[in-house]
């Protein structure tokens, strides 16, 4: 007998059903795009702030400080120690190999340019776009184009592992008036020297703007340093830090087996800097606090934007579909009254709009979660140029929620009228 | 609601239509209030997001100074000079429009004998590099106030290999010892970056034990500007200072720029989105109101009113209704918005004009295509049918 009534009042009511469907679907569709939205945009905006450069500085474990003054060191260049070029690919065999984007070696040293014989300039030998070797990953490209995106060349880059081309820093070419094409004579403090051409004009931070920017093996060849780096920056994709991480930091000791699991299993920044530090044991490795920090406030703000967004939007199409459902109900009345006037009980007629509601709300929520997860999927296409991962959970919550909301837009008025007498429906007064 | 007048105007029809009106809203008391509901929900939605859109540039602009300093003064180095005067820097402060300033701090660098070691020492503003660096992670505390000279905040690898914590003293000197003093380690500071191996003491002091009184080698400051609009505040600026040279940080302020315009994008998709479904759900719920009237458009008709009649006075109920929704809406909307603003940025949102305008528009069109759709339908049929209630 009930699914009866209730195949029958989809059949004679097909309209009002499409319509309460319909407003489902679209409210559904909403909240399904943007709960997915806001539970990946973290990590897609994690992405984007790669462009802020590296977040982790690896360098020799050492005593001495350096007396790093405007990017040159005034230590002498005796008695320095270095990292091996050839365990470079070892930071990417780590247990979170996978979020380490990139990894760029730097060697400074200062040189002079020509006659000026006391016009020292750093020199930073680096990698440009370089093939890095590593096993499991067969074109893992890295450099200062991968970790430092923001640098910028006006001509050409220099050749990867070239001996006589170089960038120049932006105020170092302004002052010497230098432009690409030009000719210098490089001279180590131990005297040796190389003559160059300026391939390009770089713009990037404070320290290569008066300076020069060199293949890596150019800065290793003039140092007599072969094979040795003096630091590495290192992108990795991690998460905000927390109050687990922070006590790891602080005091590593403290934190029980579990929790110690926990925090190394998780893209901690610290976390990370804690296994290079393990594959490389003669290096000290730091999180550069302006990426990090900041890194995990933005994000923060970020998701905070799009739940809030999400869940205005959520109460608000709730509040429309009961809206909706709410009329519908109070229009049929009439029917109310016929049904309690052929002797029907309160509890016949309330499950009869309730299986009407559920059947609503999960054709519905259906059809909303796979539209929503295709929107979902157009929007971050667009605007990340990367597909979304959807929850599976989403469509899950989504459905039962739009359920939920049929239930309350159509059971409450119903109950109300269901206990009016019979005649007053009927006759028209309500 | 304002109590419509009865006129007593032989004009019929107007007083026939202010009749009929005031009527249909006062009779069907629930289903006015249900549609009203309905349009204000919608308004309200429209006009939080809409007020939040259009305010975004400015309050993420405002979040991404956490990257801290995004420019740099800098003697012009084709004078060769390494410093330049403190007063040329105040005087540059003072030009900066205020309301965009986040912070500001100048530096001299030097080295100085700690002990049997050198090391560098950095004279700053504390009040100030709080403000442009607030990703220090500081062990025990900042320095709050400037003129302190009895207190210094440690590099953390230098700390490390002084073997210093906080609350620990050290003595400083200069080159030839002529300048001594014992300063109190208030904090020791780790950056990942050239700060971890420093001694970061008040500018004067620093002055005095470099013997470089009232000049400084850089300045940073942090601007609310990125990208394309740093350069050109930068150019600005360095017109009326000649001898300086006044640069973005490319690092941080290009990036913010594209950071902003991925915001940007994501918040006009997710707006654009809402906007259409939120305008298409009041849309149905209006429609599905107006399809339970046709009894009484049956009525009408066989009472002998025209199509155009029942058209119209449709119409005006509708607009009449939205006017009403919408100005609750853009009220409760605004509130909305505030809520957002004070959740996420803990700061206001700021009315914008053109909000009011787009709501109404949004709302209105929302609603009538919601009329006059079902209702060209009702006017089309026959009375006797609907009247029976077929």
């Amino acid at each position: 007998m009930f699914t009866r009534l209730l195949q029958q009042s989809f059949r004679r009511d097909w309209r009002r059903k499409l319509l309460a469907i319909f407003t489902i679907v679209l409210a559904t569709t909403l909240m399904t795009a943007l709960a997915s939205l806001s539970i990946d945009v973290g990590d897609k905006m994690a992405r984007e702030m790669k462009a802020y450069g590296s977040n982790i500085k690896v360098v020799p474990k050492s005593d001495s400080i350096p007396l790093t003054i405007g990017g040159v060191n005034y230590n002498p260049l005796s008695g320095r120690d270095y990292l091996n070029e050839a365990d470079l690919p070892k930071i990417k065999d780590i247990f979170w190999r996978n979020n380490i984007t990139g990894l760029t070696p730097f060697l400074t040293l200062p040189v002079t340019l020509g006659s000026a014989e006391d016009d020292h300039v750093p020199l930073i030998g680096t990698y440009f776009h370089k093939l890095m070797p590593v096993e499991g990953f067969d074109n893992f490209f890295t450099g200062v184009t991968v970790t430092h995106p923001f640098w910028q060349v006006t001509g050409t880059w220099p050749e990867e592992d070239s001996l006589d081309q170089v960038l120049v820093g932006e105020t170092l070419a302004d002052r010497r008036g230098l432009k690409p094409g030009a000719t210098l004579t490089l001279t180590a403090a131990e005297g040796k020297s190389r003559n160059v051409t300026v391939s390009g004009i770089v713009a990037a931070s404070e320290e290569e703007a008066g300076g020069i920017v060199a293949p890596l093996a150019l800065a290793q060849d003039l140092a007599g340093l072969s094979g040795k780096v003096g630091s590495v920056s290192v992108s990795a994709l991690t998460i905000p830090e927390n109050s687990l991480s922070r006590k790891a930091r602080s005091d590593p000791s403290s934190l029980d087996a579990q929790q110690y699991d926990t925090w190394y299993c998780s893209a901690y920044v610290s976390a990370i800097v804690h296994q290079i530090e393990e594959a490389l044991p003669n290096a000290s490795a730091r999180p550069i606090w302006q990426v990090a920090d900041s890194e995990g406030v933005v994000i923060g703000k970020i998701q905070l934007l799009m739940a809030v967004v999400a869940l205005a939007a959520f109460a608000s199409s709730a509040m429309a579909i009961s809206s909706l459902l709410n009329t519908s109900v109070m229009e049929r009345s009439r029917e109310i009254g016929l049904m309690k006037a052929l002797g029907a009980s309160q509890a016949a007629i309330l499950s009869l709009f309730l299986g009407e509601a559920v059947v609503i709300g999960i054709i519905g929520g259906l059809i909303g979660a796979a539209l929503g997860a295709g929107l979902s999927q157009i929007i971050g296409l667009t605007v990340f140029g990367a597909t979304i991962t959807f929850p599976g959970v989403v469509v899950l919550v989504v459905v039962i929620a739009s359920i939920l909301i049929a239930l309350a837009g159509s059971v409450l008025p119903s109950r109300t009228i269901a206990a009016l007498a019979p005649v007053e429906t009927l006759y028209g007064r309500r | 609601m304002a109590a419509a007048d009865r006129p007593k105007t032989s004009a019929r029809r107007g007083g026939m239509g202010a009749r009929l009106l005031w009527r249909a809203l006062l009779v069907r008391r629930s289903r006015v209030l249900a549609a009203v509901t309905a349009i204000a929900v919608g308004a309200a939605v429209i006009a939080a997001l809409a007020s939040l859109y259009f305010d975004i540039s400015a309050k993420m602009s405002r979040e991404l100074r956490a990257y801290g300093a995004n420019f740099i003064v800098a003697p012009d180095t084709a004078e060769g000079d390494k410093t330049f005067s403190e007063a040329t820097y105040r005087k540059l402060i003072a030009e900066l429009p205020a309301d965009r300033l986040v912070g500001a701090s100048p530096f001299l660098y030097g080295v100085a004998r700690v002990g049997e070691r050198e090391a560098v020492i950095a004279g700053l503003d504390f009040a100030g590099a709080q403000k442009i660096s607030p990703y220090w992670q500081v062990e025990g505390n900042w320095i709050g106030v400037d003129f302190d000279e009895r207190r210094c905040m440690l590099g953390e690898r230098l700390a490390a290999s002084l073997g210093l914590h906080p609350g620990d003293t050290i003595e400083i000197s200069n080159d030839d010892g002529s300048f001594k003093t014992e300063l109190t380690v208030r904090g020791i500071v780790e950056t990942g970056e050239a700060e971890d191996d420093q001694i970061l003491v008040n500018r004067s002091l620093a002055q005095k034990l470099l013997g470089m009184p009232n000049v400084i080698n850089l300045a940073m400051l942090s601007i609310q500007a990125e990208g394309e609009e740093a350069d050109r505040l930068a150019r600005t600026i360095e017109a009326d200072f000649p001898g300086l040279d006044i640069r973005p940080i490319r690092q941080v302020s290009q990036s913010d720029g594209e950071l902003l315009d991925k915001i940007k994008v994501l918040m006009a998709f997710v707006a654009g989105i809402i906007l259409v479904i939120t305008a298409v759900c009041v849309n149905s719920t209006l429609t599905a109101m107006i399809v339970e009237r046709r009894r009484e458009i049956g009525l009408q008709k066989a009472l002998g009113a025209d199509d155009s009649a029942i058209m119209r006075q449709f119409l005006i109920e509708t607009v009449t209704l939205s006017l009403i929704g919408v100005a609750a809406g853009l009220v409760i909307g605004f509130g909305l918005a505030q809520l957002l603003g004070q959740a996420v940025f803990s700061t206001a949102i700021s009315f914008r004009a053109i909000v009011v305008p787009a709501t109404l528009a949004i709302s209105l069109v929302a609603a009538l295509a919601a009329a006059i759709v079902p209702i060209r339908r009702a006017i089309r049929i026959v009375p006797a049918q609907v009247l029976k209630g077929e």
